[in-house]
C-alpha cells in the first residue's frame, strides 16, 4: 500500500468525524479516514426481516461485549454501574442512536461560574450557535420553534408526530404545569436531502432501513466523500507515532486482513469516542511521552462522565400506539434542567419521553417485571400490558470526577491484540439524588396522564452511550488536554473533536453538540491554516 | 468407548408432551381466539431454530414425566390447569433451563406468529418497508407552555 503522506489522517467515522471530514474537505487537503468497521447495508437492517425485535439481543445488541461483530472491541466495564454501548461502523454509534437532537444550554459551559460545580468551558453557546444551525441542515433536524427552555432557535423540518401517546403525556404535564415540547430529532420527518421521509417504522436503535434516521453514513459521509475524503474501512489504528519534535506523524493500523500498515500525516485528528480516544492515547506511547500521547497534564481517560439514566414506566388503560413511531424521539421536558437551590443536588435533568414496544418486547419485558404470567392469565395479562406501556428515560447530568475514568487493561486485548478500555466508575451522590427525585417526578406525570400502574429502574445498567470529558478542552495546559479549538496541548498537530473534549455533560443526547463543536473546530483549522502550529 | 452423540430431534411422543407442555404455558383463549403455544406449532419451530435447546427440552420432558408417575398422574394435558402449573414449578427447581427458561423463547416465538399477531389486531409482517401512520396530534396542547416566558438561564 502506499505509503503517501496525508494531510489530515482522521481516526474514527462516526458522528464527529463524518461533519469535520465534511467541513474540512472544502480546502481540498488530502483526507484519509481510517475506521475499523464497515458500510452498513440498511436493507439487512432487523426491522425488514423476520424475528426484528430479537436482533436487538443479537448482533444489533448495546454492547460491544455480547454482539460478537469482528469490528467491535472489547470493553472492561465490570466495575461500572453503567455499561458502554457503541457501534462500530461508518456512522459509528450513530447506527444504533436514537437520533434524540437536543443542544446543549447556555447554563451548560458556566457550571463553575453558575452554580460552583464542574468548570466551565473555553467556548459558549454564542460560539456553537451557527455550527449547531449548520448541522441541523447536514443532519436533517425535525422540532418546532418557540420552546421557552432555549434561546430562540429554528428547525429545517417538522416535528416528529406525537401520535397519542405524546398527546396523552403532554396532557399529563399540562396538568402539573410542567414544560414539554416535541423533541428535536435529526429525522426526516419530509423528504431532505434525497433522505426517504420517515415511515414511522419503531425500532430506530437497530438501525433505519427507511434511511430517515440522521446516521452519519447516510448525512455526511457521502457528501464528504464526494467532496474527496478518502473513506477506508475496516482499519484498526493502533497507536499515533510521534517524531522527534513532539509532532504526530502519522499513524500504525491493521488493515481488513490484519496486516499492519502505516499512514503517515501533517496532521492527526482523533475521533473515536470518549472511549475509544483515550484509549487510542493511552496506548500511544513513546519516548516523551511514556502515559500516552497529549497526556502530560495526566487527564486522558479522566472525568469520564455518561449520563446517568433511569427509565420511569406507567401502564394505561387505553391503547397508545406506542409500537409505531421514532421510538427516542416523541416528547421531551426540561422542567428540572436548571439548578434549583430548594433541591438536594446541583444541576438537573430532562425527561425523553420514549414509546413504547412490540409484541415480543412486551412479552419479554413482562417476564423481568413479573408484570405478564404464564398459564391460564397469561392472556389476560399480556391484553392489559400490550400497546399500554409507555413511559420516558431521566437523563441526569453528570459531573466530572477525577476518578471516573478510562484506562488499559492488563490483560483484555482486541482481535488485533490492541489493549482494551477499562472503564472505572461510581456513581456520585449528587447523581443518585437526582434520580431519586427525577423517578418521584417521572411516576408524577404518568399518574396525571392516567397511568394505573408506574414503576422505574434507576439507573439504567446499559444506558453507557454518552461518553464525555476524557480528554477535556481548556485553556490551562494542567487542567486540559486540548485547548479551546481542539488541539494538544503538548503535541500541536494533533487534534481531538470528539465527546471526549466536553468540559461538562449537560443533561441533554450530546451529538449535536459533539458535531456542532467538530464542525467549529474545522473552521477553526481553516481559519488558522497559515499558523495552525504556532 | 464409543461416545453416545445426543439426539438432535425429538421424538414423536416426545414432540406431542412438549405442545402440551408449551399449550400450559399459553393456553388457547377461547374468548379472545388467540391459540396456545403448542397448538400453533411452537415446538417445530423451537428445535428448528434453536438446537442447542432440544437436550434441554429432553431432560426438562423426562423429569417431568418421572414427577407425574411420581404422582401417579398419566395424561398431562389432561389435568386442570392448577396442576399443570404445580407440575411445572415444581421441576422447574431441578431444571431452570427448562422452566422458567423456556418463558424466553416461547414468548419471543409466539408473538412472532401471523394467527398470534392478527389476534392482537397487527398486521403479520415486518414493519419496514410498510411502515405505519402516527397522527401528528394536536399542537395546540402546547399553548400552556407557548405562554410561559423563556425560563433557560441567560448567562
Ligand atoms: C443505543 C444508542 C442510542 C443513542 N441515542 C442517542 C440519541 O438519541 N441522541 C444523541 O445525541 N446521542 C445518542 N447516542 C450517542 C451517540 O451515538 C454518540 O454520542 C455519537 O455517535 C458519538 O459520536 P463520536 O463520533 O464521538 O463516536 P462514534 O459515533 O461512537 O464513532 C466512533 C468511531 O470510531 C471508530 N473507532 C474507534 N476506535 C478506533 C480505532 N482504534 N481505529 C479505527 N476506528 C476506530 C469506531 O468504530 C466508531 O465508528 C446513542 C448511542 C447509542 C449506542
Amino acid at each position: 500500500m502506499s505509503e503517501e503522506t496525508a494531510d489530515v489522517v482522521i481516526v474514527g467515522a462516526g458522528a464527529a468525524a463524518a461533519a469535520f471530514a465534511w467541513s474540512l474537505a472544502e480546502t481540498r487537503m488530502k483526507i484519509v479516514c481510517l475506521e475499523q468497521g464497515g458500510w452498513m447495508n440498511p436493507s439487512e437492517y432487523p426491522s425488514s426481516q423476520e424475528g426484528w425485535e430479537l436482533r436487538g439481543f443479537g448482533d444489533f445488541g448495546l454492547s460491544p461485549n455480547s454482539r460478537g461483530r469482528s469490528e467491535d472491541y472489547p470493553v472492561n466495564d465490570s466495575e461500572s454501574p453503567i455499561a458502554i454501548s457503541n457501534f462500530n461502523a461508518v456512522g459509528g454509534s450513530t447506527i444504533l442512536y436514537a437520533a434524540h437532537f437536543p443542544r446543549l444550554h447556555p447554563s451548560d459551559f458556566r457550571t463553575r461560574s453558575l452554580d460552583g460545580v464542574g468548570e466551565d468551558w473555553p467556548i459558549d453557546y454564542t460560539t456553537l450557535e451557527p455550527y449547531y444551525d449548520e448541522n441541523a441542515l447536514m443532519m436533517g433536524v425535525a422540532g418546532l420553534a418557540g420552546d421557552p427552555a432555549y434561546p430562540p432557535k429554528e428547525l429545517p423540518l417538522p416535528p416528529v408526530p406525537l401520535g397519542r401517546l405524546g398527546e396523552t403525556l403532554g396532557r399529563g404535564f399540562n396538568q402539573l404545569g410542567w414544560h414539554w415540547w416535541p423533541s428535536d430529532s435529526a429525522i426526516a420527518t419530509v423528504e431532505h436531502r434525497g433522505r426517504a421521509p420517515c415511515i414511522n417504522l419503531g425500532p430506530c436503535l437497530t438501525g433505519c432501513a427507511q434511511g430517515a434516521k440522521g446516521s452519519t453514513d447516510v448525512t455526511y459521509w457521502p457528501e464528504a466523500v464526494r467532496r474527496g475524503v478518502e473513506l477506508r474501512t475496516h482499519c484498526r489504528v493502533r497507536e499515533i507515532t510521534m517524531d522527534e519534535n513532539d509532532m504526530a506523524d502519522g499513524v500504525v493500523y491493521y488493515d481488513a486482513d490484519g496486516v499492519e500498515r502505516r499512514q503517515k500525516a501533517e496532521i492527526v485528528v482523533v475521533a473515536c469516542n470518549g472511549v475509544g480516544t483515550p484509549r487510542l492515547l493511552l496506548n500511544s506511547r513513546s519516548a516523551n511521552f511514556p502515559n500516552g500521547v497529549a497526556n502530560r497534564s495526566g487527564l486522558v481517560g479522566r472525568n469520564l462522565m455518561f449520563h446517568p439514566y433511569a427509565m420511569v414506566q406507567g401502564v394505561f388503560d387505553e391503547p397508545l400506539d406506542g409500537y409505531k413511531g421514532p421510538m427516542g424521539c416523541c416528547i421531551m421536558s426540561h422542567e428540572f434542567y436548571e439548578t434549583d437551590p430548594a433541591r438536594d443536588f446541583v444541576r438537573g435533568y430532562s425527561f425523553e419521553i420514549t414509546r413504547g414496544m412490540g409484541p415480543v418486547s412486551t412479552a419479554i419485558s413482562g417476564i423481568s417485571s413479573g408484570n405478564i404470567s404464564w398459564g391460564p392469565d397469561h392472556h389476560r395479562t399480556y391484553a392489559s400490558q400490550f400497546n399500554r406501556i409507555t413511559g420516558m428515560v431521566v437523563i441526569c447530568e453528570d459531573l466530572p470526577e477525577l476518578e471516573n475514568r478510562v484506562s488499559l487493561d492488563s490483560n483484555l486485548t482486541d482481535s488485533n491484540g490492541i489493549p482494551a478500555p477499562k472503564i472505572h466508575y461510581r456513581l456520585s451522590e449528587n447523581s443518585e439524588r437526582m434520580l431519586e427525585h427525577a423517578v418521584a417526578r417521572g411516576k408524577e406525570v404518568l399518574v396525571a396522564a392516567g397511568a394505573r400502574e408506574t414503576s422505574a429502574q434507576a439507573p439504567l445498567p446499559f444506558a453507557g452511550w454518552h461518553l464525555m470529558g476524557t480528554a477535556r478542552m481548556g485553556v490551562d495546559p494542567e487542567q486540559s488536554v486540548v485547548n479551546e479549538w481542539g488541539r494538544s496541548h503538548d503535541v500541536k498537530n494533533l487534534f481531538i473533536i470528539d465527546g471526549s473534549i466536553f468540559v461538562t455533560s449537560g443533561a441533554v443526547n450530546p451529538t449535536n453538540t459533539i458535531q456542532a463543536l467538530s464542525l467549529y473546530i474545522a473552521d477553526q483549522m481553516k481559519q488558522r491554516l497559515d499558523n495552525l502550529f504556532d | 468407548m464409543a461416545i453416545e452423540e445426543a439426539p438432535s430431534e425429538l421424538s414423536n411422543e416426545e414432540m406431542q408432551f412438549l405442545a402440551q407442555v408449551l399449550d400450559a404455558i399459553i393456553p388457547p383463549d377461547e374468548d379472545g381466539g388467540s391459540p396456545g403455544a403448542g397448538e400453533v406449532g411452537l415446538g417445530d419451530i423451537l428445535q428448528q431454530k434453536s438446537p442447542a435447546l432440544v437436550p434441554v427440552l429432553k431432560q426438562g420432558l423426562t423429569a417431568l414425566s418421572r414427577e407425574m408417575e411420581s404422582r401417579q398422574l398419566v395424561d398431562f394435558g389432561a389435568l386442570s390447569p392448577n396442576e399443570k402449573c404445580s407440575l411445572l414449578e415444581r421441576i422447574g427447581g431441578q431444571h431452570p433451563d427448562f422452566f422458567p427458561g423456556l418463558l424466553f423463547p416461547v414468548y419471543a416465538n409466539y408473538y412472532q406468529q401471523p394467527r398470534v399477531l392478527k389476534t392482537l389486531g397487527l398486521e403479520a409482517r415486518t414493519p419496514y418497508p410498510l411502515g405505519y401512520d402516527l397522527e401528528s396530534g394536536d399542537l395546540d396542547l402546547l399553548d400552556p407552555v407557548r405562554n410561559r416566558p423563556p425560563f433557560y438561564r441567560r448567562c
